[in-house]
């Protein structure tokens, strides 16, 4: 029996992810409405995830999914749904620029195909072939190195991260005037003494402050 | 029917130059722009994973996580950029109507 | 290594980045009237930081992530000292705008310590680190004048091409890797010492475009203009000065530490840049009346001088590229200064027409102006003129006769537009009443015009030194 081997079904998969990331991503960029291209973003970063865990970079495909589909494209959604902006206007320069686009496109492209082929014939600087599945797990593989080899480049990380919240409330938050806000400290702090007052009412004369 | 490194690298390519002619042809709309650039990023990956995957060492897919990683606070930045842009314009066109002429 | 050897390696880091949060802290829980305090604290821990980077141990760590040695050092001192006078101008003015906040010297501080890892990678991951951490910084203090719709359009722009130059860069350092074996700049460079393929010539110049984006060399310079018309001007004095060091630091680093095996491939894609850039710098600059444009293109064309430096591949070469930036870097910020100084009505002044007849009403601060531009314009003894025989010196005994013969003519044509700031403003009617300069601007401004002029001398005796030694950490030639 001549089935598809694994090496096969590895291909199909291969070949189908890609067709449709490459598919998502050229609708991205080509879409009228903004919301289909964050979602089609979407689409491209899922198939990409996909691509990831049939390298074996299971770890790399589950943050991809975590940062990117949960928190960035969320984070476009928000913003191209929170501006109130005409699209359509914003589309009058896609065929006058398509000419010049395709051209850098096509160099590009010639130029990547030169490094493909270098790659098929050359191969990268070790074997072509995946690293034989091991004990070791993809997370663990990186774990172990994450926070000792690479503490430095982690912290660095973390301070990118830490600019891009100053830099995000730098320049969004604005504190208004005249916005209630409520204080925690000043209503724990009241005291039934100080929180209301009993007072005698002569009937007929009503409160008078 | 072998899938190896050369196919991954073309995926990439071709995503990567999906991603600049989009900020060609998108010139006016920033957010377009942008998630151009997320997907330049995203060739990025796929090349460094599927480089650190070929040549045996997990290097590649530690570096893809710091991309990964400061991309999104690139983003953050980027989009908290375009907010006080519209703020200011009412718009997010940029080309046009340029206070500065280029 | 032991971890204290470490710690002690990246101290001026560790002290920026500890202080960046401290001072955080204080800001957060002291809202904008600890402005003042933040920002002379930043101010303090720039200068400790520049004491602990020129006095610190060398060496490298991290498995060569982090490398110290006497080039992150002399670049360091310059960048944070640097980096301390743009807190010095930028506070007090954003006062007098009424935008007085406690993020700006943090923000300063953050990107100081981008430009801290920028200039001690070693590998290919802190060179993208360092970038971002300096860039994502940048690009804020870029908009950070939030209610003025130029400002924000200055940091849009600045941030998308930054961004894509950042997608460039990686694209090359992903193939540089894959095609290299590793992400350190040692085991690259054994890797191209046996002749480097094509996968990594085009990680090389992928590498290179991104880089030249960050030093807005031609023909990646179309941010330049417009961030510098836009953005606030202290802004654009920190953003002239400190990060263009680090960056042409890092440059230098990643070709002659990377790549020492190509220096064929990768000193002619960087002549041909210098060459771009001394030539757009000198013709666009012609024609522009706003000063913040026309000290943007004089600064693509000054970089276009320091690429010459480094398209040497020669240890003199990057000598004399550093020796150029740190005179750079002190004209660029007094001329920012005078800038500053000027002020009608409480309005700013940034167009050429506005310093008409400065000269009859301020003089000191004409004198300035004047000292710098001839600085800028290369005539001796000013200090611009030293910076350029260095660069020229080492680009011909290179062999670079026809970029550097390039150089020259383009800093003749250039010279035409410092003139015209100068007759300006000795010779114009004066539209109007100026106001009394700012102590802080126009201390910066006469202090980097003295040393522009005479003190360039005795401190050249000193940088010439000091920069060689720099030079001689790449190892080439």
């Amino acid at each position: 029996m001549h089935g598809v081997g694994v090496l096969g079904l590895q291909a199909i998969a291969f070949y189908l992810l890609s067709a449709v990331m490459l598919g998502s991503a050229l609708l991205v960029i080509s879409a009228r409405n903004p919301v289909h291209s964050v979602l089609f973003l979407i689409t491209s970063f899922f198939t990409a995830a996909g691509l990831f865990v049939l390298l074996g970079a299971e770890f790399l495909a589950m943050l991809l999914i975590v940062v990117y589909v949960g928190a960035v494209a969320v984070l476009f959604l928000f913003v191209v749904m929170m501006l109130d902006v005409d699209f359509g206007s914003l589309r009058t320069g896609f065929a006058r620029y398509l000419p010049i686009g395709g051209v850098v496109a096509i160099v590009l492209l010639i130029e990547m195909a030169i490094v493909a082929g270098a790659v098929a014939k050359r191969g990268a600087s070790a074997g072509a072939t995946i690293a034989a599945p091991t004990d070791v797990t993809n997370a663990e593989a990186i774990g172990r190195v994450l926070y000792t080899d690479y503490i430095y480049f982690f912290q660095a990380a973390g301070i990118a991260l830490l600019i891009a919240m100053i830099g995000a409330i730098v320049l969004t938050l604005r504190h208004r005037p005249g916005v209630k806000r409520q204080n925690i400290a000043a209503q724990v702090a009241r005291t039934p003494a100080k929180g209301m007052a009993i007072v005698k009412v002569k009937t007929g004369e009503g409160i008078s402050e | 029917m072998i899938v190896g490194l050369s196919e991954y690298l073309t995926v990439a390519a071709v995503l990567f130059t999906i991603g600049v002619f989009g900020i060609f042809v998108n010139r006016r709309n920033i957010i377009v722009i942008l998630m151009s650039i997320e997907l330049i990023l995203l060739a990025v990956n796929i090349n460094l994973v599927a480089f650190s995957v070929y040549l045996h060492q997990v290097t590649g897919q530690i570096f893809a996580m710091f991309v990964l990683t400061v991309a999104a606070a690139e983003a953050a930045v980027g989009l908290a950029i375009l907010v006080t842009f519209f703020r200011n314009r009412g718009d997010i066109a940029v080309d046009d109507a340029s206070m500065m002429k280029g | 290594m032991t971890s204290t050897s470490v710690l002690s390696l990246v101290m001026p880091e560790l002290i920026l980045a500890v202080g960046a949060l401290a001072l955080l802290v204080v800001g957060a829980f002291g809202g904008d009237k600890a402005t003042r305090t933040v920002s002379i604290g930043s101010g303090l821990v720039l200068i400790a930081a520049a004491v602990a980077s020129g006095m610190g141990p060398l060496g490298v760590a991290f498995n060569g992530g982090f490398v110290a040695d006497q080039a992150s050092a002399f670049s360091k001192v310059a960048i944070y000292l640097m980096s301390a006078v743009a807190i010095l101008l930028g506070e007090p003015w954003l006062r007098r705008v009424g935008n007085a906040r406690f993020e700006y010297p943090v923000l300063v501080l953050l990107a100081a310590l981008g430009m801290g890892v920028m200039a001690s990678a070693g590998d290919l991951i802190s060179l993208y680190l360092g970038i971002e951490l300096m860039s994502l910084a940048t690009y804020v203090l870029a908009a950070f004048q939030r209610d003025d719709a130029r400002s924000s359009e200055a940091g849009l722009k600045y941030f998308v091409l930054g961004a894509l130059s950042s997608g460039l860069l990686l694209y090359g350092a992903s193939l540089i890797y894959g095609f290299a074996g590793s992400t350190k700049f040692a085991d690259i460079a054994a890797h191209v010492a046996g002749g480097a393929g094509q996968g990594l010539v085009f990680g090389i110049v992928f590498l290179i475009c991104g880089l030249a984006f960050k030093v807005s060399a031609a023909p990646f310079h179309m941010w330049t203009p417009d961030v510098y018309e836009g953005a606030p001007t202290p802004v654009v004095a920190f953003l002239a000065a400190a990060p263009k060091l680090a960056a042409m630091v890092l440059f230098a680093r990643a070709v002659s530490q990377g790549f020492p095996g190509a220096t064929e491939q990768w000193s002619q894609v960087v002549q041909a840049i210098a060459v771009i850039s001394m030539g757009v710098g000198a013709l666009a600059g012609l024609v522009q009346k706003n000063l913040k444009r026309l000290l943007a293109y004089s600064s693509i064309g000054n970089i276009g001088y320091a690429l010459l430096g480094i398209a040497s591949g020669t240890e003199q070469g990057v000598q004399a590229m550093l020796v150029f930036m740190v005179l750079y870097m002190i004209d660029v910020t007094g001329l920012f200064a005078c800038i500053l100084a000027v002020n009608r009505q409480g309005r700013s002044m940034d167009s050429l027409a506005d310093f008409a007849g400065l000269a009859r009403e301020r003089p000191g601060l004409a004198l300035a102006v004047t000292g710098l531009c001839f600085s800028v314009m290369g005539i001796p003894p000013f200090s611009g003129f030293w910076a350029k025989y260095y660069v020229f010196k080492a680009a011909i005994s290179a062999g670079l006769w026809q970029p550097a013969v390039f150089g020259l003519v383009a800093s003749v044509v250039a010279a035409f537009y410092y003139l015209r700031i100068v007759k300006t403003i000795w010779l114009d009617p004066s539209p109007g009443v100026t106001d009394a300069p700012p102590l802080d601007a126009k201390g910066v401004a006469v202090a980097a015009a003295l040393f522009s002029f005479p003190l360039v001398l005795p401190a050249l005796a000193l940088l010439d030194p000091l920069a060689k030694a720099a030079a001689a950490a790449f190892g080439l030639g």
